[in-house]
């Protein structure tokens, strides 16, 4: 018989203030601890017991709030290592098949600060940049602030630099990168992301139910927007393109 | 039977909004959990009036707040000490008190503290967002308040009178936090950088800090002494409770507010307990503060206590409000 592994024995859960766990991955290779961690969430999100309030994704890390009158943060810990490990198998699986998004951008300069910081960066021409991204098969890891889709699989030859000094003011639909993650800003707002296009698009909107189409699971790939498109597209709430069929 | 009552907003103040204890099952998706930065005036404001304690209510930050309600209603402020006026007269805050139709009321003079939470009997009328109608400011979902807005009620609330008194009165077991206007004493628990940050337990415990003028909804921005971790490298970003406090590269502490941005990758030395964060939410700029430790379980059986004070005042309402004939919210008890 194949030995038998439990995931949550890869998982160190730390009281991090009195209403709140973290969860992190005992694992010296970043690239395991993201693995590791993005199966645990995929598992924990749905599952979240009796007394946890909320959970806060990180690309390392889960962080998990309960209300400490209801729950003790040790008895916690050991609810969330059984579901663990009763669902490990159901990892990366949810319920629903994964929806599939294909998002317009524009490249145009006006649009695109760092586009030629990162092709300098890369040794690539603008162009090349551009062609490898939309070749990307993108997934997004989780929501990051303001429901912003975070995702990894850019197909850069190298992972890309941050911005020295952030920008304060980036506009919604901007396209970043940083390392080989990709993110749409979904309001305007600061980043220190590189800015290399932007979606015509309305990725987040408070006044659909739900706010966004998408979510964590969902497979995203972009596109250069043809000349004259901008204005058709404008605004347009973004929506799947279809629901892949497994 | 309920019906619609209008108040008229003739005077907003410097911010105010519509707001309630905060979202939950919201982080996950990106969206802070947010809701009143004074928890604890916003819960015990409602339950005065008869509400639940997640009830929409009225945040009030700064300035000169006034409004006339088209019908009686019955109102409870509560959060920072504030002059209240009603019809010209001055009324207590901190009890359920009886506007008559047409009388002006007003909030101002906040001294001490920074918010006042305005609750009145009924269901306030206003939009929500994923369950609750507190402001997301970044996402588009403002709530504020102007000078000519009309804030809507549905109350069950007809209006009474007492033959003698003009205004009910009410002998409630209502737990006011003492602000006092010195220096305010913070509990914190352990920090996951403390033991990097050698001697920072000894100096947060031994020195005061100013809140600065860049505090807002987010964070509480501290002058002070602070030490800087040792051999940490970068910290890969991670999730961020409320009441996190860092230590960002400038020399200054940033206590986490309920708007945090939801991850971060600065040194947490400490945590700000759940019991002290109310608090925090009254603090301003130019208030000192200084830090005490305690141990995690001090914190709950504080948070506990916390508990207990509000379920004995959700009794005696229930008691008085019976005898007196006046209508309790539905769903005044949790869950």
């Amino acid at each position: 018989m194949a030995a038998f592994e439990n995931l949550a024995d890869k998982i160190a859960m730390h009281e991090f203030g009195d209403s709140a766990l973290m969860l992190s991955v005992r694992d010296d290779d970043p690239a395991v601890r993201r693995g590791v961690i993005a199966d645990v969430r995929s598992i924990l999100l749905p599952r979240l017991p009796y007394g946890a309030r909320d959970a806060v994704a990180g690309l390392e890390s889960l962080l998990v709030e309960f209300d400490p009158l209801v729950v003790a943060p040790r008895q916690l810990a050991q609810v969330l290592e059984l579901i663990i490990n009763v669902h490990q198998h159901d990892a990366g699986g949810g319920g629903t098949a994964p929806q599939q998004f294909l998002i317009p951008v524009d490249f145009r300069r006006e649009f695109a600060p760092d586009l030629d910081d990162v092709a300098s960066e890369l040794g690539l021409t603008p162009a090349q940049v551009i062609e490898a991204f939309t070749g990307s098969s993108l997934r997004i890891n989780l929501l990051a602030a303001a429901m912003a889709p975070m995702m990894d699989g850019v197909q850069f030859p190298a992972p890309v630099s941050r911005c020295a000094i952030p920008r304060t003011d980036v506009a919604a639909g901007s396209i970043m990168v940083a390392g080989l993650n990709a993110i749409i800003q979904p309001f305007p707002g600061p980043t220190g992301w590189k800015v290399i296009g932007r979606t015509p698009l309305r990725i987040c909107d408070i006044a659909e139910q739900p706010a966004t189409s998408y979510t964590a699971g969902d497979n995203v790939r972009f596109m250069a927007l043809e000349d004259g498109q901008w204005p058709d597209l404008e605004g347009q709430f973004l929506r799947s393109t279809k629901v892949e069929t497994p | 039977m309920k019906r619609l009552v209008t108040l008229d907003v003739a005077e907003a103040g410097w911010l105010s909004t519509y707001q309630d204890l905060g979202r939950t099952n919201a982080e996950a998706m990106g969206v802070p959990s947010g809701g009143a930065a004074d928890q604890h005036s916003a819960a015990v404001g409602n339950i005065l009036v008869g509400n639940p304690r997640t009830g929409a209510c009225i945040e009030i930050m700064g300035g000169r707040f006034s409004f006339t309600p088209s019908n009686d209603i019955l109102i409870a402020v509560t959060g920072t000490p504030a002059e209240l006026t009603i019809g010209g007269c001055t009324a207590p805050l901190w009890t359920p008190t009886r506007v008559p139709a047409g009388a002006k009321v007003t909030i101002a003079r906040a001294t001490e503290g920074v918010r006042s939470y305005l609750c009145i009997a009924g269901a306030i009328h206003t939009a929500h967002f994923m369950g609750s109608c507190a402001p997301d400011a970044r996402m588009g979902f403002a709530q504020k308040l102007s000078a000519g807005d009309q804030i809507s009620v549905l109350t069950a609330n007809s209006g009474y009178s007492h033959p003698y008194f003009d205004n009910m009165l009410f002998r409630l077991p209502v737990p006011i936090p003492t602000y006092g206007g010195g220096i305010w004493t913070v509990d914190v628990v352990d920090g996951p950088e403390m033991n990097a940050t050698p001697g920072i337990r000894e100096l947060m415990t031994s020195s005061l800090y100013t809140v600065g003028g860049r505090s807002d909804h987010v964070g509480l921005r501290l002058d002070g002494p602070v030490l800087h971790p040792e051999g940490l490298g970068e910290i890969t970003s991670h999730g961020v409770p409320v009441g996190a406090i860092e230590i960002p590269h400038s020399d200054e502490l940033i206590i986490l507010g309920r708007y945090r941005t939801l991850t971060a990758g600065y040194p947490i030395v400490a945590f700000a307990t759940t019991a002290a964060q109310s608090m925090l939410g009254q603090a301003g700029p130019g208030r000192r503060i200084t830090f005490n430790w305690v141990a995690a379980a001090d914190a709950v059986r504080h948070l506990r206590y916390r508990e207990h004070e509000l379920n004995v005042l959700e009794d005696a309402v229930h008691s008085a409000f019976t005898a007196a004939g006046l209508p309790l919210s539905e769903s005044a008890s949790p869950l």
